[in-house]
């Protein structure tokens, strides 16, 4: 893949670095007195993702990463992979359970997520930055974390992931959820 | 250009206002204390010498300057007396929340001027915008030993290397022998942050190695440079010196500052000749000062991006 300069690490650009392919979020140029110049930027590891901090010299290279992403529909998931197609090719791939990490709690089947290619192999997806989902178990009327003000309590969704819910909702409801927090967002009525 | 970044123009219209305010309030300064203004070519043949700026090449072997410095000392050395500009630099590559590839500066010098006394007219300039903040000096020797409990002059790279490994800022391998390079990376992401928010912080006796064009002085056993730069809230706002006059030293430093281009791997510049020469002829004692202009407007009108503060910025389409 083509090497770019630090002045083309724009917010979303996708770098190698490390072996590992990172999104770039934030490119803070930094140009302290008269000494060399800095550029402190904020990469996401697209495989784990974590955050980090890297400072390169301003005009150092870096390697742009082999990285596609792609729209693909979960068909099913395995004990140990889960199974997606391409609407409009029919192709279907395989991600195995242990690249795909954290993400693998917003699996839904029939849902379309961003499928993460890189160098040819899917390795992790994107969910949607907000699902709708059914809470399969929560206890009624558990007294929660009252000490911020807020009366929240455990809940696990349909899909295995584990949030905080107001003390009011109960199970079997179906609740909007922030992907990227696990935060809760609302009740969805119907 | 989409055009979302063009109603961005329209929103700063008021700070336009303010900015062209400010261009007459800090020309006024000037006058009122005896100055004239001069406006030194921007297209040049000679570049100002510094191993960590890069200039804009346009045809025929010209540059866009990245500092009007050395045309203003060539007047200086030719009887000019106190002169000041408010002019348009340019330099390749800086562009960020605070940089800006062309922005504006006033530069000014005042002949017989001390250290001190620039520092002080540096600071009321800086007050026309901020209003009468109070300051405070400290020595970069003292401003590490207080901030960080390390003193720079005798630290070692490694030190430098294994405090910035402790503090968590990630460092490029290729610095780790460059203590210059460490120290500025501490200074701008370790002690910066630090620096109260409430006074203008001077800066001043920068190590020997980071003299510019400032003259040195003893500090044995080293040598520390009449050089000033102020600091406020996050804001690096002018560098100063006390001019160095001495031609030897200045070629000197010129050469010394091309061999290091040619170590980062850059084109080494050609030597301002015209300059040496002038310095030759005998440059008057003098102090100067460079201050960012965009960045005072940034403070007065309370904006995190030069973008809003000038008429049409690079990520604008200039």
């Amino acid at each position: 893949m083509p090497q770019i300069s630090t002045n083309e690490f724009k917010p979303g650009v996708k770098l190698e670095i490390d072996g590992q392919p990172f999104l770039v979020v934030i490119n803070e140029f930094v140009k302290p007195g008269k000494g060399q110049a800095f550029n402190r930027v904020k990469l996401k590891n697209l495989l784990s993702g974590r955050v980090i901090e890297r400072t390169f010299k301003s005009g150092d290279k870096a390697e742009v990463a082999d990285v596609v992403e792609a729209d693909m529909r979960l068909l099913y998931t395995e004990a140990d992979a889960a199974i997606f197609m391409d609407d409009a090719t029919f192709e279907q791939i395989s991600i195995p359970h242990e690249s795909m990490g954290d993400n693998w709690q917003w699996l839904k089947e029939d849902t379309v997520y961003s499928v993460l290619i890189y160098k040819g192999r899917p390795v992790t997806i994107e969910p949607p930055t907000f699902m709708e989902l059914f809470i399969t178990e929560t206890d009624p009327g558990v007294r929660g974390d009252t000490a911020s003000g807020r009366v929240l309590k455990p809940a696990l969704l349909e899909t295995g992931a584990k949030v905080q819910v107001p003390i009011f909702v109960d199970q079997g409801e179906k609740i909007k959820v922030d992907t990227r927090s696990g935060e809760y967002v609302s009740r969805v009525s119907g | 250009m989409s055009l979302a970044s063009q109603d961005s123009l329209s929103k700063k219209i008021p700070h336009l206002k303010e900015r062209s305010h400010m261009l007459m309030k800090a020309r006024s300064f000037f006058y009122e204390r005896g100055l004239y203004e001069v406006d030194t070519p921007l297209l040049s043949y000679a570049a100002s010498q510094d191993e960590h700026i890069d200039l804009i090449n346009v045809s025929g072997g010209r540059y866009l300057v990245s500092s009007p410095e050395y045309a203003m000392k060539r007047l200086l050395a030719h009887g000019s007396g106190d002169i000041f500009q408010l002019s348009h630099v340019f330099r390749e590559g800086e562009v960020g929340f605070k940089h800006q590839p062309e922005f504006t500066m006033a530069e000014w010098y005042r002949l017989n001027f001390t250290f001190e006394e620039m520092i002080e007219e540096t600071l009321n300039f800086i007050r026309l915008f901020v209003g009468e903040i109070p300051s405070v000096n400290m020595s970069y020797r003292t401003l590490f030993q207080k901030f960080i409990n390390l003193d720079p002059f005798y630290a070692e790279p490694s030190h430098l290397g294994l405090y910035l490994k402790r503090e968590k800022i990630d460092f490029p391998p290729s610095i780790e022998s460059d203590k210059d390079a460490l120290l500025n990376l501490i200074l701008a992401l370790a002690i910066e942050p630090k620096l109260p928010s409430e006074e203008l912080f001077v800066v001043t006796h920068y190590p020997g190695a980071q003299a510019a064009l400032a003259k040195k002085i003893p500090d044995p056993p080293f040598e520390v440079a009449e050089r000033f730069e102020v600091y406020y809230r996050g804001f690096e706002l002018a560098n100063g010196y006390h001019e160095l006059l001495d031609p030897k030293e200045q070629r000197i430093r010129c050469e010394e500052s091309n061999a290091l281009r040619l170590k980062l791997g850059k084109d080494p510049l050609p030597l301002d000749e015209r300059f040496l020469e002038a310095l030759e002829k005998g440059l008057p004692e003098c102090s100067g000062v460079a201050v960012g202009f965009d960045r005072l407007m940034m403070l007065r009108l309370q904006k995190n991006r030069i973008d809003e503060v000038i008429p049409i910025s690079y990520a604008e389409g200039v």
